[in-house]
């Protein structure tokens, strides 16, 4: 594992931007290294629209919306004297996108167990994830990205960044 | 197509009365004007309406206009239909709340999934002209699990040791039934202990309604779990134990109850039923102890806590002649 080879897990909310944002400052001044922002695309489920129309409006606005906010996290890198060539982006796409097909998708049922997968796949040494700060309900419902990659990790660093960190 | 039901009903059911005899209806979408007498044309079978059921919650009653009994009039079978309905709401579980949806094309999938598998309620899906998503269900005649429960004329003490092993390795199978759903895929999306029914003659433990959806979450199947650790609290405890009534017991009876001992999401519940009843073992208790406020490690999965009951019901004192019955569990 290359610890200077850093996976940065992006998905547009605010505290991701935050942890690219961390990422950046912590390593703007190390030699050598690569970042990568990887995006694990999340569809709504067909199950919630009334029509394949529907469904395939609300995703088409959805993918572009990830697509900026990601060439976002980008340009935030570039803005702290991160090489260009030192970035690299990994989109994953659903595996239930009604516009692409490929090899690799994600079936969001665990973007942890995604996380892990590329992780391993590149050789990253560090993986970074913000942290939204959730109730301890609200992670007993609904799941916590981060909690399930502290409990899963073990081979890498994890850098879990809360919102504010300064 | 004849416009008045009356023909229809006249050659099935000679004795319905005329002045009740409604329309024939082909097409579902204004399933709000399908009332009693009207006959719905589905599929090329006939199906009488009798009324629209309705969901008690509360003490109160709630008509549910997309979910009608009916009655096949070509076989005499009677049958619940569903409707094509979709909407979104909002649900409270404790102070957190969530979007919600009911989709028919979630109902249906899942029907497909497990036809022949009689841990689930059974129907088939059907399209009316217009191409609604009607679902035909077969009825469950029999007992939703908190009024089994509450039936039940024993004290705690006796329920633990006589009846609930039994129920213990139902629930077991029950769970297993949603670890099914989750390894296609699916989530059931609304468990409840009113959606559990005990069938009177067979005495399986069967799942119904699976029309809810919800939207993006980190874990799609943690709903579902959190709904099963509540029937699990259900089962120990023979039935919901609140602070309250911990409260009016007195002092010598019980030990002193913490905010940890409740439920996670929902404080008012005892998660740790040994404080009610100490004779409840460690290994079960530290199961249910996983739904209180002082856990911070959840189930990550179904199958983690199918693997933890399994645990229990083998090695147990308790559960020992219930293993001889239910060698498959």
């Amino acid at each position: 594992m290359n610890i200077y080879n850093i996976l940065v897990a992006f998905d547009s909310s605010k505290p991701s931007f935050e942890a690219v944002e961390y990422t950046a400052r912590m390593i703007r001044s190390i030699p050598d290294v690569l970042v990568t922002l990887l995006f694990i695309e999340r569809l709504p489920d067909k199950d919630l629209f009334e029509s394949e129309a529907l469904w395939r409006a609300e995703c088409a606005e959805l993918v572009v919306e990830y697509k900026r906010k990601l060439a976002k996290a980008r340009g935030l890198l570039l803005s702290n004297n991160i090489h260009k060539k030192a970035i690299n982006e990994e989109y994953i796409i659903s595996c239930s996108s009604p516009f692409e097909d490929a090899k690799v998708c994600t079936t969001g049922e665990s973007i942890a167990q995604d996380i892990l997968a590329i992780q391993e796949e590149g050789n990253h040494g560090t993986v970074v994830i913000g942290r939204r700060g959730i109730s301890k309900e609200e992670e007993f419902l609904f799941g916590s990205v981060s909690a399930e990659l502290l409990r899963k990790f073990t081979k890498c660093a994890l850098w879990v960044v809360s919102s504010n960190c300064d | 197509m004849e416009k008045s039901a009356y023909d229809i009903l006249k050659h099935y059911m000679p004795t319905f009365p005329r002045k009740h005899a409604g329309k024939i209806i082909t097409n579902t979408t204004e399933f709000m004007s399908i009332d009693y007498g009207d006959v719905m044309y589905l599929d090329g079978k006939h199906y009488l309406v009798n009324k629209n059921l309705s969901e008690r919650r509360f003490g109160l009653e709630d008509p549910k206009y997309w979910v009608k009994r009916c009655k096949e009039l070509e076989t005499g079978k009677h049958q619940i239909i569903k409707l094509e309905f979709y909407e979104k709401f909002d649900i409270s579980i404790g102070t957190i709340r969530s979007s919600c949806y009911r989709s028919p094309r979630k109902e249906s999938r899942i029907l497909k999934l497990v036809d022949g598998d009689m841990r689930f309620m059974q129907g088939k899906t059907v399209l009316d002209e217009k191409g609604n998503c009607v679902r035909i269900l077969d009825i469950i005649y029999g007992s939703e699990l908190d009024v089994a429960l509450d039936h039940l004329p024993v004290s705690h003490e006796e329920y633990f040791n006589t009846i609930f092993p039994d129920y213990f390795a139902k629930f077991i199978g029950a769970v297993k039934a949603i670890a099914h759903l989750h390894l296609n895929h699916e989530q059931h999306g609304d468990i409840r202990r009113d959606h559990l029914l005990i069938e009177s003659d067979t005495k399986n433990w069967r799942w119904i309604d699976f029309d809810y959806a919800f939207g993006l979450r980190e874990n799609p199947f943690a709903l579902d779990l959190f709904g099963l650790g509540s029937i699990l609290l259900l089962l120990v405890g023979q039935r919901e134990i609140t602070a309250q009534q911990i409260g009016t017991l007195e002092q010598s009876q019980t030990e002193a109850v913490t905010a940890e001992d409740m439920a996670l999401a929902m404080p008012y519940r005892l998660a740790n039923i040994q404080k009610r009843y100490p004779y409840i073992p460690d290994t079960l208790n530290n199961i249910c102890m996983h739904f209180s406020a002082k856990n911070s490690v959840f189930y990550s999965s179904v199958t983690e806590f199918v693997s933890a009951l399994l645990t229990c019901f083998h090695e147990l004192p308790v559960f020992k002649s219930a293993r001889r019955r239910y060698p498959e569990v």
